[in-house]
């Protein structure tokens, strides 16, 4: 392979990353707020997917803009299943089982609704944009649709960083991150906080569920039979849990390495003990592996691997 | 072991080995072979329950990876019948490649704690599916099949998975009132305060984890056994590990009995609701679950507790001693 072939997988790696930015970011300010694993992320990025193809059909929206709706949309609905349900968790510093349990049981209940609304079929978005592609040179060609959904996707995260500093609920929501005692006694409504936070964070998932729809075919259990959900879990964990560019940073790293992961050459045990490449097939091992590897050395995540060493120096 | 005290106390002790001798019994009957595959069933799940109970439930650490040694004993037991060993031989292969299995696994995982061991183990269980996907000596994807030259005896089968069940039991309760599981239950409330009073956490949990991987394991041989044909997409699918996990949780997690009325309740649901409402088995296991959650954390067991107390305290009010102590010696 010359220069240019590893330039295209590169920026195939990093357009695919910003979309993983979006569908994790919305993990990780749930999971910052109000300490929960939120399991029925991978559900609201299914009905996203969903929503954006029904406006596609039946209304012709371009489902850049049909991901663009979804954001109100997903926030409304957020907020009435944080009213409905996550408000009467019982509050803890770390995460329980009683959360993961709930957001599990909400997921099901998310999917059943989605095999009786739309059944079982796979289904797709195809729009004009869908087949055509950006020739640079020889060997680079990037679809179209990568570009316009990562433009998309960094464009959103943009946004999310400016209210999360700039405005004054990103303030409370920074504030009950970092000290959820000290946020209350200074005044933020941990309540309404919560509610807001998770309204935005299902927005944010029935966005990139949108995008990803563009990118993927999709059918009800979507989050698991391609794993988002797990590499959801693998990026919030590499960002160090709680914060908006760590988010950025694990995306990089995990597409990067699901990229290029059958380039490296492993010793293999049935090859002798040979350096041969890790096959396609196990490709999907990556994303999995990666997570408990990461979970074990740096459990505070990349971030967190940097801020220690600069305490240190 | 107390001595029984009370009404109460006496049932307690009294009602497994009624439960026990009557399943014992039940083929002199002629039952229907629907009923002995049904009770088939219930024995080899409830053992899967009562072993994430042990982990889960009496030490806190929930695992949504025991899909891995269900499958592995499924898979060894087949392996070792295809070389020419006997099925019960398997069972306990079965059990030991789990147990190993389950210290590979817990070495590295249990220096994490809580949520982030629940989502390693959630890595953990579908990096495995997707390596048995791929493996070749067990055929990959398209699953094995176990020849067996005897005719197909569907009481051998019944009579195994009540053995495995009456195991699940009798380990679970001995684990409940002995020393190591005080110290569990230690773990569970408040592992620093544990460690401080002389546990150690780390070799507990894998020490649990291991006990609970082989009795997984077991029911795993055994249900391989009857199936006779099963794939890594069925055994080792991150859905066997939610309904090894919902059953408990179903139940009253923490107890001995609450895993098993978990069971029974699963079985119920998988085999009859789910036949006659087959678009909404996940709809009946999601409100179930967050019904649970919400409202009665200890389960079903939990609940039947919450209506005796009721009608305790309606016939003379406050509970009576002998009645506290059939509760405690239930294992809450």
């Amino acid at each position: 392979m010359d220069a240019a072939e590893y330039l295209d997988l590169l920026l195939k790696a990093l357009l695919l990353a910003g979309v993983y930015a979006a569908m994790a970011v919305g993990m990780t300010v749930v999971y910052g707020v109000m300490k929960i694993v939120n399991l029925a992320h991978a559900g609201f990025l299914m009905l996203g997917a969903y929503f954006a193809l029904e406006l596609f059909q039946h209304f012709h929206i371009d489902p850049i803009f049909g991901a663009v709706l979804a954001l109100p949309v997903f926030f409304l609905f957020g907020m009435a299943v944080h009213w409905l349900l996550v408000r009467w968790l019982p509050k803890s510093d770390t995460p329980t089982l009683a959360s993961l349990l709930l957001m599990f049981g909400f997921w099901l209940v998310l999917q059943n609704i989605g095999y009786a609304a739309w059944g079982n079929e796979d289904q797709s978005i195809l729009t004009p944009l869908t087949l055509s592609s950006v020739h640079i040179g020889e060997t680079i060609s990037i679809s179209k649709v990568n570009l316009v959904v990562f433009a998309a996707a960094v464009f959103c995260m943009i946004v999310l960083q400016i209210v999360f500093h700039r405005s004054w609920f990103g303030r409370s929501m920074r504030a009950l991150i970092q000290n959820p005692y000290a946020a209350q006694i200074v005044g933020v409504d941990d309540q309404r906080t919560s509610r807001m936070t998770f309204g935005l964070g299902t927005a944010f998932a029935g966005f990139a569920g949108a995008l990803l729809g563009m990118l993927y075919s999709f059918a009800p259990d979507f989050g698991t039979r391609p794993p988002f959900l797990l590499r959801s879990f693998v990026i919030i964990v590499l960002g160090g849990l709680e914060s908006v560019s760590g988010v950025a940073l694990g995306a990089v790293v995990l597409a990067i390495l699901e990229t290029f992961s059958t380039m490296i050459p492993f010793p293999w045990y049935w090859h002798g003990w040979k350096w041969h490449y890790l096959p396609p097939s196990y490709q999907t091992v990556v994303p999995f592996a990666l997570l408990v590897v990461v979970l074990v050395i740096m459990p505070k995540g990349l971030a967190g691997l940097f801020n220690r060493k600069w305490k240190a120096a | 072991m107390n001595r029984p005290s009370g009404v109460g106390g006496w049932l307690q002790l009294i009602l497994p080995w009624l439960l026990l001798s009557a399943l014992l019994l039940l083929p002199v009957g002629h039952p229907s072979d629907n009923v002995i595959r049904l009770l088939f069933l219930t024995a080899v799940w409830t053992t899967t329950s009562l072993g994430w109970n042990l982990l889960g439930g009496m030490a806190g650490q929930a695992s949504f990876g025991f899909a891995v040694f269900f499958g592995l004993g499924a898979y060894t037991t087949a392996l070792l019948m295809q070389y020419g060993h006997s099925p019960y031989f398997g069972f306990i292969g079965g059990a030991a490649i789990a147990m190993l299995a389950s210290f590979f696994i817990g070495l590295p995982t249990f220096r994490l704690r809580g949520p982030y061991f629940v989502i390693a183990t959630i890595g953990v269980t579908e990096a495995v599916r997707v390596i048995m996907n791929n493996l070749e000596i067990t055929g990959g994807a398209s699953g094995y099949r176990i020849i067996e030259d005897k005719p197909f005896n569907p009481l051998e089968h019944y009579y195994t998975a009540i053995a495995a069940v009456a195991l699940a039991v009798l380990v679970s309760t001995i684990i409940a009132n002995s020393k190591f599981g005080l110290a569990l239950r230690a773990i569970k409330q408040d592992q620093d305060a544990a460690a401080d009073l002389g546990v150690n956490p780390y070799t507990s949990k894998l020490w649990i984890h291991a006990i609970a991987a082989g009795l997984t394991g077991i029911a795993g041989g055994i249900y391989a056994r009857r199936a006779a044909f099963f794939y890594p997409g069925d055994v080792f699918a991150f859905q066997t590990g939610i309904s090894i996990l919902l059953m408990p949780v179903i139940g009253g997690i923490g107890t001995v009995w609450g895993p098993v009325l978990g069971g029974i309740v699963f079985v119920i649901v998988e085999e009859q609701i789910s036949v006659k409402f087959p678009n909404f088995h996940l709809l009946i296991y999601g409100s179930l679950l967050i019904i649970i959650i919400l409202l009665e954390p200890d389960g079903l067991l939990g609940l039947l507790r919450r209506l005796f107390r009721l009608f305790r305290s309606k016939r003379d009010s406050g509970s009576s001693e002998a009645d506290q102590v059939f509760w405690r010696r239930s294992g809450a």
